[in-house]
């Protein structure tokens, strides 16, 4: 969160994917940033005993979401 | 009032009234706190002989300024005295240098607790307890400064456990973790020596770590040393798991460990703290069959993995030796570090 918003501050896009457990942590992060409405990415918690295979699918699942993200269309 | 910067300031009727509020306001860690007055902050404030509002350090990724104010108001409500000012902001100013990246050991699913090690005369003149019962209960001194950290880290650092702090399993030693070396009771060098300090300063050494895992092994040095060494070398810690962090050369992540020995000094005369890291830097290792099987490091086990070991401990100097614990025994302990070097590193400042 911390890396996404001083990316994008910096005037490179950014697209920050989190699991849902972390939302509280997120939003904190984002408050304390000055940017409430930072367009995080959630996706099913947890990934860390992903396959290959499955990181891949979940990374193609959420894909569409970062390009939205990252062109600012949200 | 001194500055204190942003503050909450309210009324109380009573003591525990007073010690409710504080619950209420989310300023304990779960036991009662003592209630901060005014009167009892200032002491505080006076006892450190520094301006209220001078900063200690920061967390920028939080943007938190650390106040010597906000110390103090901490330090109150953790039930120390005044006199522990200077050795609690020895602590907080080395947690908040930038070598030791706070943000990492306070917010990590890892979960680490910030030990404490005091070394030179500070460590008598307040009553620190560096022998029987070293890691507690039972010394004011070591729980209450120890819990000042935690409260400074809770209050003052936002490392608020399920918020900023994601500590999967935590460890008792959150609650509180300061200790001292029995440092003029040995012929070892002291910790704060070894770092270069002289022996007439005090200071305090912070490492984020594991719990302490006791070891009863004792009566020859070589039988205690071969136990810290298995003990050392398990699977599961930080320091025996694969990461995304640290040296990718080595394939696990490594980093550095307490060692604490106990009893008599007598029974070491032949080792020096050197030889003794020189023996448990070698010896403290893993193969890299075993670290295949347990799928720390990938691919099939191959015949000759067996008699093939990483070192799990990147350098001898990254065992801080510490002479600590009850005089009844030789026992020791170990507490593997939280993360890899290059994500936090043990700092060592001196009390002023």
């Amino acid at each position: 969160m911390h890396d996404g918003i001083h990316v994008e501050n910096a005037g490179i896009p950014s697209a920050t994917i989190c699991t849902d457990r972390f939302v509280p942590t997120a939003a904190g992060m984002a408050k304390m940033w000055g940017a409430p409405d930072y367009p995080t990415i959630f996706t099913a918690h947890p990934i860390e005993n992903l396959s290959r295979e499955q990181l891949r699918a979940r990374a193609e699942e959420l894909a569409p979401q970062v390009v939205q993200v990252l062109i600012g269309d949200v | 009032m001194q500055d204190l910067g942003e503050t909450t300031t309210v009324q109380w009727d009573s003591a525990l009234e007073a010690i409710e509020r504080c619950y209420e306001l989310g300023w304990t860690d779960g036991l009662p706190v003592v209630p901060p007055t005014v009167d009892l902050v200032n002491q505080f404030i006076n006892a450190a002989k520094r301006a209220s509002s001078e900063v200690v350090g920061q967390i920028p990724e939080r943007r938190r300024d650390i106040t010597v104010g906000k110390v103090a108001a901490n330090a109150a409500m953790a039930g120390c005295l005044p006199e522990y000012m200077p050795v609690l902001l020895a602590a907080v100013e080395a947690m908040l240098d930038p070598v030791f990246n706070l943000v990492g050991p306070s917010s990590s699913m890892g979960g680490s607790a910030i030990l404490s090690i005091v070394n030179g005369p500070v460590a008598k003149e307040i009553g620190l307890n560096s022998r029987n019962n070293l890691f507690g209960p039972g010394n004011r001194a070591n729980a209450t400064i120890g819990r000042a950290v935690r409260l400074v880290l809770m209050n003052a650092c936002a490392a608020v456990p399920g918020l900023y702090d994601r500590s999967v399993i935590g460890h008792p030693g959150k609650y509180t973790y300061c200790i001292a070396e029995a440092d003029t009771e040995t012929h070892w060098t002291p910790l704060h020596v070894e770092r270069g300090y002289s022996l007439d300063q005090s200071t305090v050494t912070v490492f984020a770590g594991e719990s302490p895992r006791q070891i009863r092994a004792v009566g020859k040095p070589e039988a205690i040393l071969y136990a810290i060494a298995d003990v050392s070398s398990t699977l599961g810690t930080n320091m025996s798991t694969s990461g995304s962090v640290g040296d990718t050369d080595v394939g696990i992540r490594q980093g550095q460990i307490v060692v604490t020995i106990a009893g008599n000094s007598d029974l070491w005369k032949d080792w020096t703290k050197e030889q003794v890291r020189g023996y448990l830097h070698a010896n403290i290792r893993r193969s890299v069959a075993d670290l295949k099987n347990a799928q720390v490091l990938a691919g099939d086990v191959e015949p000759e993995d067996a008699e093939k070991f990483l070192p799990l401990v990147p350098e001898p100097e990254d065992i801080l030796l510490v002479f600590a614990g009850g005089e009844e025994s030789n026992m020791s302990s170990v507490i593997p570090s939280w993360g890899p070097k290059v994500a936090c590193t043990a700092v060592t400042k001196q009390v002023r």
